[in-house]
């Protein structure tokens, strides 16, 4: 009260310039601690190290030793590198698998729960979404103990249902391995699109499901007649994530197999985090090089995808 | 929309269980065997037990240095989460609500993040992070990880900013309070609400951060409970010691079951807020 009623009193304009000049002051000494300690941070930590690995795949480096310019030797390697392909199709075997699905599961579900009006819908709701808080490492934990040959889980029920499974080990065997780490993430991974999917089916209007009801519509033509393509902008988008996740993504795959057996599960980003953080002879410089493919690879599925999927949102 | 219930509503019903039980299954069977004995769990794993081996979360506790792991969380969570969020929340308020020259450009390149995969830099992350001498580092993990943008989280308090009226700072200003003053005494605690989702997000996010400690931490004394369960797990082709290894999980998955009790409803509401947004 005391400084506003002097602050009204000062008709001297010199005063009231150094005030304005003292707030401008203070406004840029506010923006400069305010946007210093993140900014700059983000600068060092993120934009700094992404322009250098484009640097970094032109060395041949182990990290340690002097660092020698190969030029564009690293990545004529790459494009002979079998293990590199090998790591590349089993991406393409997780992009086909996980999202369609998560994808599928979560459409269901959230249907069921949006329109069913069944008891213990939000119960449903709440339980399904738990496993999407849990911790990479508890997930893939929780299914080394379900895969383990001896005592896993699931050769405990085929034991329990009479199948002679013997002690089968899911993870370690090249032929069931790659397929084993599909249900871990979609196990962890389905809740959270049956809450978007959910979200979106419940701002359809009624009256569009009332009409189609009297017309003898079943729940089946509903759902992909009217849900599913009104909400499509919405799977849309969870199909990219989904994609460009499993593309990115190999911390389970680090944590149950770390690519084994012999490179069955490898995957390109656990290929470059073995060249670079594993135990063998390390490489940052071709390690960088498959990064830039992986690069080049996630910008080009975003821009193929963003074309042949396109926007379809529909008007009601 | 209440409809006649027919034989197909049991086929959804079944459906809506057997998800329900894929979940809770495995969990509750951890959580069983985790009160079992080694010898009793090899012999028949669907045995009832004969008696509650509680033991098993103590020596978990003790063998795998778990309280050690989780005071080293609780450092590097809390104080990222702190200093991150505080941050997070002033940036959000100088980027959407004072105009200065440069503001354009610095949205430009905190754009930029979202066409970066964040494995390209993990290499010269560690590199730098090696010749400013902080790895190894629970210090270090924080400052990586509290000095950053984050477009989701700026977006998502930046909005919520916009939606307060300009009038309160101005009211501010004339009474003579000071940029500071409005920032941590009006826009600060009018934006609560916004800023507990983005707490809550980045708590998830940093107490389920397994690749950055795993990269940074080498001295077990510093180990995360993320990284240190994955040794534990290392050593189990050693051990086979499995009822205190299922102790050791449930253990690590507490504080995530403590979060979710108590900010379900943000949590579900948060998380679908960036899927909408894209």
């Amino acid at each position: 009260m005391n400084r506003l009623s002097r602050a009204k009193r000062s008709p001297a304009s010199g005063l009231w310039k150094d005030g304005l000049k003292n707030a401008k002051m203070q406004r840029n000494l506010f923006l400069l601690l305010a946007l210093t300690p993140a900014f700059g941070g983000y600068l060092l930590f993120t934009l700094y190290p992404n322009m250098l690995s484009v640097y970094y795949s032109l060395l041949n480096w182990n990290g340690i030793s002097e660092p020698e310019f190969v030029g564009l030797s690293n990545f004529v390697t790459l494009f002979q590198d079998k293990y590199v392909w090998r790591a590349l199709l089993n991406n393409l075997f997780y992009m086909a698998t996980v999202p369609i699905a998560v994808i599928s599961i979560s459409l269901l579900l959230g249907y069921l729960l949006a329109n069913k009006g069944y008891k213990g819908t939000s119960f449903f709701k709440v339980l399904f979404f738990f496993p999407n808080v849990l911790s990479t490492i508890v997930i893939a934990l929780l299914w080394t103990f379900i895969y383990d040959g001896s005592f896993g889980l699931l050769n405990d029920f085929l034991r329990l249902l009479g199948v002679p499974i013997g002690n089968f080990y899911w993870l370690g065997e090249a032929r069931t391995a790659l397929a084993a780490i599909v249900p871990p993430y979609v196990w962890g991974g389905v809740g959270l699109y049956v809450i978007i999917f959910m979200n979106a089916m419940t701002t359809i209007p009624k009256s569009l499901y009332e009409s189609a009801i009297l017309e003898g519509a079943r729940h089946m033509t509903i759902l992909f007649r009217i849900t599913i393509p009104l909400i499509m902008p919405i799977v849309r988008i969870s199909a990219l994530f989904l994609i460009l996740g499993t593309l990115k993504g190999f911390e389970k795959q680090l944590i149950l197999t770390n690519g084994g057996p012999a490179g069955a599960t490898d995957v390109v980003g656990l290929y470059i985090f073995n060249l670079a953080f594993g135990t063998e002879n390390h490489n940052y410089g071709y390690a960088s090089a498959v990064g830039m493919l992986l690069f080049v690879i996630l910008v080009t599925a975003k821009l193929l995808m963003d074309k042949y999927m396109p926007d379809r949102s529909v008007e009601y | 929309m209440r409809e006649k219930r027919t034989i197909i509503d049991v086929v959804w019903w079944v459906l809506l269980i057997a998800w329900s039980m894929a979940i809770l299954f495995p969990l509750l069977w951890v959580f069983y065997q985790s009160l079992r004995s080694n010898p009793s769990f090899f012999q028949d794993v669907w045995a009832l037990p004969e008696s509650l081996n509680w033991m098993n979360y103590k020596n978990a506790w003790i063998k795998y240095g778990i309280g050690n792991a989780m005071l080293n969380t609780l450092y590097y969570v809390g104080v990222s989460l702190v200093l991150g969020t505080f941050l997070t929340t002033i940036n959000a308020y100088a980027l959407t609500r004072i105009s200065f020259k440069g503001r354009k450009l610095m949205w430009a390149l905190i754009m930029l993040s979202l066409f970066l995969p964040g494995i390209n830099a993990l290499i010269p992350q560690y590199v730098l992070m090696r010749e400013l001498h902080l790895t190894n580092s629970l210090t270090g993990l924080i400052l990586l990880d509290s000095l950053g943008e984050n477009v989701f989280f700026l977006m998502l308090l930046g909005g919520f900013m916009r939606s307060l009226p300009k009038e309160l700072e101005e009211s501010g200003f004339l009474d003579g309070a000071s940029i500071f003053q409005v920032f941590m005494r009006i826009i600060f605690p009018l934006s609560i609400p916004g800023i507990v989702t983005v707490a809550i997000f980045k708590f998830l996010g940093l107490y389920n951060n397994f690749l950055g400690p795993f990269i940074y931490l080498s001295d077990q004394s510093k180990y995360t409970i993320g990284v240190s369960m994955y040794a534990a797990n290392q050593m189990m082709q050693y051990t086979s010691d499995w009822v205190t290894m299922f102790a050791g999980v449930m253990i690590a998955m507490v504080p995530s079951i403590i979060m979710f009790m108590f900010f379900q409803r943000w949590i579900m509401e948060g998380a679908t807020l960036g899927a909408v947004k894209g």
